[in-house]
């Protein structure tokens, strides 16, 4: 802390730590968001289902969907989505994923192995695909992901 | 004395300054009851109720909004719901027995969740209120939650820009002295009670803030949700403003106690 009995320090400690900030600001902000923390790479998946719920949220929203298995099965499962003021920036609001609309979803799975996973990008009724995820470290879109309904 | 009015008719002598000291006493009795509430309540510049200060509760509805006996986690009380149900959907009425029996796990606010809208208000922990002409800002001890309250004419958000938001969106308006306010678009995750009272994202609340006096506040709201209850329903409490010396709030954020035991971290990891 600086204070009036050192103002012989502060103009040199003031300029260092300016430097220091500088430094730390230009590093890649991986701290920010472990996209491996949750998620994993290996895994790619592929789910088509009809919305339960669309969550926005700062700074994951959350979609939900109900996937039907091969064998018939309804799961419900749960992706991330970016941030709403991103989703908004690329045509995504409360009011396209409404629930009943089918979207199909390209990601990857969550590591706990349950029904969650991070969605890249969602492809919706009208033919748009757009890219919904929103972490900074994440891969890019898997070109041969695991399909979860086949 | 000698006056002017010992020279009148009969009929009118001594009627005048007896009728004189009743008029002014009944004149004065009755504007003191319209001047009382009034003059002193604490006013922004602009003319408006001023709420800021330190509130609470004292009221025991965060155990349970309906009338309830004690229960070894709550006092009794004898509710805030007007009518003393509140008017749940079968199925909601389900969930709510549901979250009643694991509410000792199941709360959010027993994880330090935001305690959202309305429960912020009544929870047993005080929260600040800062106003200026265009909005209210609610600072609540408990969790990190900050509400803005926008009393500048403007609406809520279109449906394109609305969130799901813990705290909602909340505009307010003036009707003379009382304060209304129009709240919607929260998330489902936070509970009205601790006995397991909730809503859905449908929850919508008009709440009506005006002074009983500079230091008491009645608070009342109406709350409608078509997924949960079956009519729209409403709660009152009172307010109370702290008035202790040097009283504040104090940082109440629950979420990461459990967290603390990794903090610092130990070099060997033990």
């Amino acid at each position: 802390m600086l204070t009036t009995s050192r103002n012989k320090l502060k103009k040199p400690f003031v300029g260092l730590l300016a430097i220091a900030g500088l430094v730390v600001g230009l590093s890649p902000a991986n701290a920010h968001h472990a996209f491996s923390a949750e998620f994993d790479a290996g895994q790619p998946i592929e789910v088509k289902g009809v919305v339960t719920k669309f969550e926005l949220v700062n700074p994951h929203s959350w979609l939900y969907l109900d996937v039907k298995g091969p064998d018939g099965k309804v799961t419900n499962w749960g992706f991330e989505f970016g941030a709403p003021f991103n989703l908004k920036e690329k045509g995504i609001t409360k009011q396209t994923l409404t629930a009943g609309t089918e979207v199909t979803i390209k990601g990857y799975r969550a590591k706990s192995g349950k029904d969650f996973g991070y969605a890249v990008t969602s492809t919706l009724p009208d033919g748009r695909t757009v890219q919904t995820g929103g972490a900074q470290d994440a891969p890019a879109a898997p070109n041969a992901p695991a399909a979860v309904n086949k | 004395m000698k006056t002017n009015l010992n020279n009148r008719p009969t009929q009118f002598r001594g009627f005048g300054l007896p009728f004189l000291l009743v008029a002014t006493f009944v004149i004065s009795v009755l504007s003191m009851n319209l001047a009382v509430a009034d003059e002193k309540i604490p006013r922004l510049s602009n003319g408006k109720p001023d709420f800021s200060g330190i509130w609470q509760s004292t009221s025991a509805a965060e155990y349970g909004l309906e009338p309830h006996s004690n229960r070894k986690d709550a006092p009794p009380s004898a509710g805030i719901v007007e009518g003393n149900v509140i008017p749940y959907l079968p199925q909601a009425l389900e969930q709510k027995k549901k979250n009643f029996e694991n509410r000792a796990t199941d709360d959010p606010a027993v994880k330090g969740y935001t305690l959202g809208v309305p429960r912020g208000v009544y929870y047993p922990e005080p929260f600040q209120i800062f106003q200026r002409a265009r909005d209210l800002n609610i600072v609540h001890q408990f969790g990190h939650s900050v509400r803005t309250i926008h009393t500048n004419d403007t609406d809520h958000p279109s449906l394109d820009d609305v969130n799901d938001w813990w705290l909602g969106d909340s505009r307010g308006h003036w009707e003379n002295d009382t304060l209304v306010v129009d709240a919607k678009y929260f998330n489902d995750k936070t509970w009205l009670d601790h006995a397991g009272d909730f809503h859905s994202d449908a929850l919508h609340i008009v709440e009506h803030w005006k002074f009983i006096d500079p230091n008491t506040i009645e608070y009342k709201a109406t709350l409608d949700d078509a997924k949960v209850y079956s009519r729209p329903w409403n709660i009152s409490v009172i307010l109370h403003r702290h008035r202790e010396k040097n009283f504040q709030l104090i940082e109440d954020y629950r979420y990461t106690l459990d967290y603390d035991q990794y903090y610092p971290p130990k070099p060997d990891k033990k």
